[in-house]
């Protein structure tokens, strides 16, 4: 479906995107991973034709991908970080105007906004400016103005951001269905959450170099542990410091402990441990560790830090 | 050209929802263009009357009637006597020039004791000013010269009999005068007795007299400057229809730059990544922009001149298809001009302070104020640079000339050949600028 082989953008001096490749089946949902300024905008931008790549190539459905042809940008929908939309027009207007962009007339135009009105959860207020919209709403609008047509590849940049929990959900919902009904997605997001959630492999991007890319089973199997302890840090139990070592690699956090058990450990003799030193079990809880481990793992700093 | 019509019908209705801005597009510049005629005094036959002071300190007859025939001048206001001074009493010079120097009075006509003499030919005039203002002391000194021509020949007669009769003694002048009278009166009809009087006093009345004589009906024959205006003899509101294309213009440039620059806002909420992410190619945008800024300075054009039909009486229905013709090619370079300031400003502040400097400096040297023909030559060759310039050309032909559109032809050709070279240069900047970045 999408294939970019040794893609590299950079703004002047600063590299933006340093050599990405890897290939997308349909019907994927691809997550892009990656803090601030990784290059996840970048990226999206020169496979939406609005830039032209430093080096490398994209190609679509097997064919090159070439800004120029009107054809192949048809098939695609691309939700921009921005809020993209004409405030002065009412919700309506604006996935009017994309329609007819993308070519729908008549009935079937009017069914695709009647359709996005509803998925964007907008139908009562379809009548009222943009600029009379809250912030979550505008995003919701966003995303569905750019499947009006009903693209075969959906890029969203960062769909969710500054939305509320419930708007959150019907995003993701509606990217869901969307992706069930056969479209493949490449989906950019800085929360972790939202990459495990959703996407059936994921790609974890930093300062524009692509770390890591497999489903999440196979990049958390890249990690030498498959389960971390977690210690809360309190009067009981940060005397022990030096015991929790001697089971493996110890971070110390404001609140807690997380401990990386060592490779071939027995979770058993920790807490045999524990038990000898009277430290209760309610301050100890075992987790399955995540992508943050994956993104610490690779790159020695958290997610969040960006 | 679908995709083109899409985003045109965008751009119109936001601009028919944003209350403000169309008020601003259309009222404004119509009140504006009210005020200003009355400020120009555009909807009268021109400036309410220059005051001229006339000090007369002879009693020669031509005195008398070189003033009374600048009276007759409507551009002029004519004060004799000093109505400061509780009994009115006539000027003398030494007040004229006092006030002169203090400003409150910028031209003076002196009749000194010696306006004629025996011993030189003709009439000896002062003329005094504090040229302010050049058009307006331009504008005096040839209504001065005019009067004086048509109103003053018989002044030069009465000197003339005054050198004859000393030259060649009495008897041999009434001698002459009877010949001449007799050979007037053959020649063009009258009472030679009479004629014969008016010779021998030299005063024979021209425009004045309710008794038209024949020796009057002599000399209209004698000096006589047929007057014609070519063009523009039929247009009913002179000053109006002289004025309103160049207000016109810079009112479209100011609204056709505020909407190319709104680029700009859209560029920033991100809207061309996803415009040109669907199916849209960045010259559908720019001609989208282009159309609906020449809709915008054709409805603008077309509500100025109809509002200056019906305040100032300007005549745009006879000559209406060519009006419409140029108003195309003006609205055509603004829209090109307002372009050009979005493809090479960086930003909408930038582009909206380059506009302003600009659209200022073409009114000014492109003749929308006041004509280019009173700028120094230089300038005068600048204002060919303008679309300012042959937008007013054109409007002139249309409104004032009254021409065909085989005449038009040149001044359109050019609007337009500025409009395509601004163009081409815009849209290459917009490929390699960071408009659609
Ligand atoms: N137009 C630009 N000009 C110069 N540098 C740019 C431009 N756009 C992005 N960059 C730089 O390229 C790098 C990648 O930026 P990009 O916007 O792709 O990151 P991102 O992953 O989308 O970040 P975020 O999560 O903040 O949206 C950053 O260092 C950024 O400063
Ligand atoms: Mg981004």
């Amino acid at each position: 479906m999408l294939t970019v082989q040794d893609l590299t953008k950079h703004y002047g001096p600063r590299i933006a995107l340093a050599d990405v490749s890897f290939s997308l089946e349909p019907g994927e949902f691809f997550g892009l991973l990656g803090p601030n300024g990784a290059g996840k905008t970048t990226f999206m931008s020169l496979v939406a034709g609005l830039r032209p790549a430093d080096a490398g190539e994209i190609f679509f459905n097997g064919e090159r991908f070439s800004p120029e042809r009107i054809e192949q940008r048809a098939q695609l929908g691309y939700v921009p970080q921005d809020l993209a939309l004409y405030v002065d027009l009412t919700a309506e207007e604006n996935l009017r105007l994309f329609g007819q962009l993308y070519g729908l007339s008549g009935a079937l135009l009017r069914e695709r906004v009647a359709e996005g009105l509803r998925a964007a959860q907008l139908e009562k207020r379809r009548a009222e400016q943009v600029r009379k919209f809250s912030g979550g709403m505008r995003r919701r609008l966003n995303l569905v103005a750019a499947v009006m047509h009903h693209p075969k590849l959906l890029l969203c940049d960062e769909p969710t951001v500054g939305v509320d929990p419930q708007s959150r959900n019907a995003i993701f919902e509606f990217v869901e269905k969307l992706h069930a009904a056969g479209t493949t997605v490449v989906y950019s997001t800085h929360y972790m959450e939202e990459a495990t959630r959703l996407c059936s492999r994921i790609g974890i991007l930093d300062h524009g170099k692509l770390l890591a890319i497999g489903t999440l089973d196979e990049l958390l199997a890249e990690l030498p542990f498959t389960e971390q302890i977690r210690i809360a840090r309190n009067d009981a139990t940060s005397p022990h410091e030096a015991i929790f070592q001697q089971f493996g690699q110890v971070s110390t956090g404001d609140d807690a402990y997380i401990l990386q058990p060592r490779a071939g450990l027995h979770l058993s003799e920790f807490f045999a441990a524990m038990e000898r030193v009277d430290v209760p079990y309610r301050h100890l809880t075992v987790t399955r560790p995540s992508l943050e481990n994956v993104f610490l793992h690779r790159t020695g700093k958290s997610l969040r830090d960006g | 050209m679908r995709t083109i019509f899409i985003l045109l019908e965008g751009e119109v209705r936001r601009f028919l929802r944003d209350k403000s801005g169309l008020s601003l597009t259309f009222l404004v510049p119509i009140v504006l263009i009210y005020i200003f005629g009355h400020v120009f005094g555009v909807s009268g036959d021109g400036p309410s009357g220059i005051p001229l002071a006339v000090v007369s300190e002879t009693n020669a007859p031509v005195a008398a009637t070189i003033t009374a025939a600048l009276q007759k001048e409507k551009a002029l206001r004519i004060i004799t006597t000093d109505t400061q001074a509780k009994e009115s009493k006539p000027l003398s010079e030494a007040q004229v020039r006092e006030r002169l120097r203090a400003g409150s009075l910028r031209f003076a006509l002196i009749f000194p004791p010696d306006t004629e003499s025996d011993d030189r030919f003709g009439v000896r005039l002062k003329f005094l000013e504090n040229p302010r203002n050049e058009i307006e002391t331009q504008t005096v000194r040839g209504l001065l010269e005019k009067t004086i021509f048509t109103s003053a020949p018989q002044a030069f007669l009465a000197s003339l009999q005054k050198r004859a009769s000393k030259a060649i003694g009495q008897p041999n002048l009434d001698q002459f005068n009877h010949s001449l009278a007799e050979a007037i009166t053959k020649a063009f009809g009258g009472d030679a007795n009479e004629t014969y009087a008016r010779i021998s006093k030299g005063t024979l009345p021209t425009n004045t007299g309710a008794s038209s004589t024949s020796g009057n009906s002599f000399l209209d024959k004698l000096i006589k400057i047929d007057s014609e205006q070519v063009t523009g003899a039929q247009v009913k509101s002179p000053m109006a229809t002289r004025s309103v294309g160049g207000w016109a213009m810079m009112f479209l440039l100011f609204s056709l730059s505020g909407a190319a620059t709104s680029l700009f806002d859209e560029k920033k909420v991100g809207l061309y990544q996803r415009l040109l992410s669907a199916p849209v190619r960045r010259t559908h945008i720019l001609w989208s922009k282009y159309l609906f800024g020449m809709l915008v300075g054709l409805v603008q054009l077309g509500a100025l001149f109809t509002a200056g039909h019906f305040l100032f009486g300007i005549d745009i229905t006879t000559n209406l298809g060519n009006l419409i013709l140029i108003c195309f090619a003006a609205s055509s370079a603004c829209v090109a001009f307002g372009m050009l300031l979005a493809a090479i400003a960086p930003t909408s502040t930038a582009a909206n302070g380059m506009g302003t400097f600009l659209i200022l400096t073409m009114s000014a040297i492109g003749g929308a104020w006041f004509p280019t023909s009173l700028m120094p030559e230089f300038i005068q060759h600048l204002s060919k640079l303008t679309i300012v310039y042959w937008s007013i050309e054109g409007f002139l032909q249309v409104l004032w000339a009254n021409c065909t559109t085989l005449e038009l032809l040149p001044t359109l050709g050019i609007l337009l050949g500025i409009a395509a070279v601004v163009n081409i240069f815009s849209i290459w900047r917009f490929n390699h600028g960071q408009i659609f970045e």
